[in-house]
This record gives C-alpha cells, sequence and structure tokens, in this order.
C-alpha cells in the first residue's frame, strides 16, 4: 500500500481532509448551481500563484488573497449589475486564467509546470501543506456549521430569507469567500482539476442518493474522501498520476449513484 | 341609533384613506352591544369592540410609493392600507408592477420614494416584529432534484426559537398537509408545495401574509383547497393577506377588498364594487370584461 512511506502517510491525511473539505462546500455548489463559479475561482487562484511569485509575495497568501479578490469582484456583479452571472464568471475566468498564463510567461529564469498546476501533486505535499490543511478544514468547517441554516436558508430562497432579516448579501459573500481560500489554499495541494473536481462531484453524486438535505452532507463528504483514498492507493498500485486518479475514482462514484438513483425510479 | 363617538373617532382619523370604506360599515351598524359589526366580501364578522378597535391600526400601510427600474416608473405614487384580517387582493394586467409592489413593501426592492410601515412601523426598525411577517413567493425557484425534505425546508426556514418537529406538524396539520411533513420538496404537487410555504409563515405566527400569485400551476382542485386553507387561517388567526392575483374568480369568492393597479392605482373597493365589466375594461382593456364566476 505504500504507507511506510511519509510522502504517502502525509499525501493520504491531505486526501481525507480535502476529501472532507471541498465535498462539504460542494453541496452549497451544487444546490446554488456555482459549479462554474468554483471553476472560475480555481483559475483565479492559479493566478494568483502567479502574481506571488511575480512579486516576490508568498505565493500560497497571493493565491488566496487575488481568488478571494476575483470571488468578491464576481459576486458585486451578479449582484450591482443586468449582466448575467454566467457571462460575469466566463469574462473572469478566461480573464484570470490568460493572465496567469502570461504571468506565468513573464517570470525570469522560472521554468514552472503549468501540467503540475492543473492536477497538482499530492505526493510531494510537506508537513507545513498539511497543517494548512487542517487549519483550512477547522476554520472552514466550523464557519459553515455556525452558519449553515442561513446559508441553506439563502441558498433554497433568498427572498424568503430577505423578508426573515437574514442578511442575505453577507452570507452570500461570506459563501464566495469560504470557497475562494478553500479552493486557493487546495490548488497547491492537488491541482485545479481535483479541487473543482472535489468541490462538485462528490455533492451532484450525493444528491442523486440523498433522501434529505443531512443525508447529502454525509454522502458528500462520504464520497469525496473515499475518493480522495481509493484514488492514492489506486494510484500506488497502477502506478498512475494520483490527481486524475482521485477524479476517475469520484467520477465511478458519480456514475454509480446515476446507476442507484435509475434503478429506484 | 347613536353611533359610538370613539369608533367614528378612531375609524376616520386612522384609516382616512384606504380603509375608509371599513369603517363606515362599522358605523352603520355598530348598535349592537359590544359588538361592531364589519363586512368582509363573502362573509359578514362580528368582531368585539376591543379588537375592532385595533382594527384602525393598519397592519400594513403604503404611502406614496413609487419604485423605479433603471429610467422606468414601474409603480406610480401608490397608497393602500390593509387591516387586521382582511384579504386583499392585488388585481392589474400584466406588466401592472404587482410583484414589484410586494416585494417593494417588503423591502425586497429598492424605494424611489414614499413609506412602508409594518404593524405601524417603518421596514428597517421592526425588530422582533420582523417575525411576524409572513412571504410567499410566487416559486421556490429550488431545483426539484435537490434532496430536500419538507421538515428540513421548513426547519431551515424557521428562527429556532420556533422551531420543533410537533410544531412543524401542527403548521402542517393548519394548511390540511400533515402527512407531507416527511415528504421531499420535489415531490409535491403545486398546490401543496405553496400550502407547506404557508405552513413555514405559520410557525412564527404572522399579523400579515404576502402572497405573489399564490395559484400559479397548481390544478383548479388545488387552488380551491389552497384559498379555503387560507380563508379559514384568516378566521382562525385574524392574520391579515395580502394578495396578487389574476384569477379575478378567486379575487371574487376570497377578497374583502381589490386594490387594482396598472403602475398607478386604479381603483379600490370591495370585490362587488370593483368586479364590474366597466372597472375591468377600464383596467385590463376590452378583452378582458368578460368573466365568469367559478363556483
Amino acid at each position: 500500500m505504500g504507507l511506510e512511506y511519509p510522502f504517502m502517510q502525509r499525501a493520504l491525511a491531505a486526501g481525507i481532509l480535502m476529501g472532507i473539505l471541498c465535498p462539504l462546500l460542494g453541496v452549497f455548489v451544487v444546490i446554488r448551481r456555482m459549479s462554474f463559479f468554483g471553476d472560475a475561482i480555481a483559475h483565479s487562484a492559479f493566478t494568483g500563484i502567479a502574481l506571488g511569485l511575480l512579486l516576490g509575495v508568498d505565493p500560497s497568501l497571493a493565491a488566496v488573497g487575488f481568488a478571494v479578490v476575483v470571488a468578491l469582484g464576481m459576486g458585486f456583479l451578479q449582484a450591482n449589475s443586468r449582466i448575467p452571472s454566467d457571462t460575469v464568471i466566463g469574462v473572469f475566468f478566461s480573464g484570470a486564467a490568460a493572465l496567469g498564463i502570461l504571468l506565468i510567461g513573464m517570470l525570469q529564469g522560472f521554468r514552472t509546470d503549468l501540467f503540475g498546476y492543473l492536477f497538482g501533486d499530492i505526493l510531494t505535499i510537506g508537513w507545513g501543506d498539511l497543517r494548512a490543511a487542517a487549519v483550512l478544514l477547522i476554520g472552514v468547517g466550523s464557519v459553515t456549521a455556525i452558519l449553515r441554516r442561513p446559508l441553506l436558508q439563502v441558498a433554497l430562497n433568498r427572498d424568503m430569507a430577505a423578508v426573515q432579516g437574514v442578511p442575505v448579501a453577507a452570507m452570500e459573500y461570506t459563501l464566495m469567500v469560504l470557497l475562494a481560500v478553500t479552493v486557493a489554499t487546495s490548488i497547491k495541494l492537488v491541482g485545479i482539476i481535483l479541487v473543482t473536481a472535489l468541490l462538485i462531484i462528490p455533492a451532484a453524486a450525493a444528491r442523486n442518493v440523498s433522501g434529505s438535505i443531512r443525508q447529502m452532507f454525509v454522502f458528500s463528504v462520504g464520497f469525496g474522501a473515499f475518493s480522495a483514498v481509493l484514488g492514492l492507493f489506486g494510484s500506488y498500485a497502477l502506478n498512475t498520476a494520483s490527481g486524475p486518479t482521485m477524479v476517475m475514482v469520484s467520477i465511478a462514484v458519480f456514475i454509480a449513484s446515476l446507476v442507484g438513483k435509475g434503478s429506484e425510479s | 341609533m347613536p353611533p359610538q363617538p370613539a369608533a367614528i373617532a378612531l375609524g376616520v382619523t386612522s384609516t382616512h384613506r384606504a380603509g375608509y370604506r371599513v369603517v363606515e360599515f362599522r358605523i352603520e351598524y355598530s348598535r349592537f352591544p359590544g359588538t361592531l359589526l364589519t363586512t368582509c366580501s363573502s362573509n359578514l364578522q362580528v368582531i368585539p369592540v376591543g379588537r375592532g378597535l385595533e382594527l384602525n391600526v393598519p397592519v400594513l400601510e403604503i404611502e406614496n410609493l413609487t419604485v423605479t427600474l433603471g429610467d422606468t416608473t414601474v409603480l406610480d405614487n401608490i397608497s393602500l392600507s390593509v387591516a387586521e384580517s382582511e384579504i386583499v387582493a392585488v388585481i392589474g394586467p400584466n406588466g401592472a408592477g404587482k410583484t414589484t409592489l410586494l416585494k417593494a413593501a417588503l423591502g425586497l426592492l429598492p424605494i424611489r420614494s414614499g413609506t412602508v410601515r409594518l404593524f405601524g412601523l417603518p421596514l428597517a426598525s421592526l425588530g422582533p416584529e420582523r417575525d411576524r411577517l409572513g412571504y410567499v413567493p410566487q416559486r421556490l425557484e429550488l431545483d426539484r432534484t435537490i434532496p430536500v425534505t419538507v421538515q428540513e425546508l421548513i426547519g431551515i426556514n424557521t428562527p429556532k426559537r420556533y422551531y420543533s418537529r410537533p410544531a412543524a406538524r401542527e403548521a402542517l396539520r393548519e394548511v390540511d398537509a400533515e402527512r407531507l411533513l416527511d415528504r421531499r420538496v420535489g415531490q409535491l404537487s403545486g398546490g401543496e408545495l405553496q400550502r407547506v410555504l404557508i405552513a413555514i409563515n405559520l410557525l412564527r405566527s404572522p399579523k400579515i401574509l404576502f402572497l405573489d400569485e399564490p395559484a400559479t400551476g397548481i390544478d383548479m382542485e388545488g387552488e380551491r383547497r389552497f384559498y379555503d386553507v387560507l380563508e379559514n387561517l384568516r378566521n382562525l388567526r385574524q392574520m391579515a393577506v395580502l394578495m396578487v392575483s389574476h384569477d379575478i374568480s378567486v379575487v371574487y369568492r376570497y377578497a374583502s377588498r381589490v386594490i387594482c393597479i396598472n403602475r398607478r392605482l386604479m381603483c379600490q373597493g370591495t370585490p362587488g364594487e370593483i368586479l364590474n365589466d366597466e372597472t375591468l375594461e377600464r383596467l385590463y382593456g376590452h378583452a378582458a370584461a368578460v368573466y365568469e364566476h367559478r363556483d
């Protein structure tokens, strides 16, 4: 199984942490149809990393900062302009990705592996990264747990929430910031594609097989952690890249959930 | 028969705009000792004097409300009031600003000018009284594949201090939907969902319920059941209702008062006064003047 190696232990721990955290927020992403939003944030975090390298700022901090700015920018435009929200996201998405690639190109004498940013490399995670992931899970998890009722209320019907005096805009921005911080921090660990995959696929699979929102949270987190663990061991056994293997496992779970849903009806 | 002086004075001063007609009725019939007799479209209600006088403080009072969207004036200088136990229907053609009126009154849309008072207070300073405000949107706009149960929908939308499973069950019983507690929201019919949404509001004991075209997409049987439940609640809880409707026959049958708008206030009065060919033609144009009662 390879668990005798410290890098595998760290990878496993990181996979489980991310496999819990991303699918937890993923439930909100799926209910609110924000998949594309998560994707755009992931790409802007990548731009943040490039920006950090260029300006000599810690790339992880730069990624979080830039992702939060972009998320709030998108949120503001969605709320305060008449531009349809998918258009807003599309503009930010391509803009952020293009800017990131431009910035990477401007880095003198720095050869970075774009492929590495797409899929990350969970096997190279250090103890520091792991600590960051643990802190993130505790922080984001607590905020989500505390605010779960108003967050869900806004996700289900904004107007009904607003009539009851729920600060709707604040809740929406809170969710965006939680997403931005999570996605930006996770990118260094697991890459852009795995972050968005973990954000969306387990929650989407959970929706197919759950009978309640509570179950959807439980299944989403369960599927996420399961995909991370099985993907990691699978990649070790098959000698494949770990990030894509995790994504493929979660896809398999999703397909199974579709089959389960089909036989139910 | 001399009218009770207190009743006259209070009535005339506090409901000098929209509710004036209600006051007239009460003065006329106040000869019954200890009671005021007021009228609704479908039935007469005897209300004790103490309660009757409270009726003079409108639950909702809108004065000179103007709402603009970009350069377009969607609502122009609208004033109206809703008293306790009244079912007031807002009618008007498509694009007349009916939903805008509801949303502006609830603070969901910015107001250009004018004031909205609920329970005598501006929206911003409602405080805990905000819980007495009920709202049922036209649609939930919820993806039906999201696995939320009725109980969860109630729990998520009810402040903790009001929520318990028995309370949720009781609220559902009031809208004739007790058996829906453990069902998935995505499996409900349109009528069932509307009743569940009302139940959500009942947990907070609302003094006024705002309904936005509640019967949209509901079959006739579901619609009749929905309005019977609503009328029953009004009678039991003295709850006021302000509803947007496009269904003239429903308005005729259930509303105590009708307000017609087409960006401006066109007319208001009892259904008997308003719902005739002449006013409807003025409101909707010629084609809509012919209508049937569905009895």
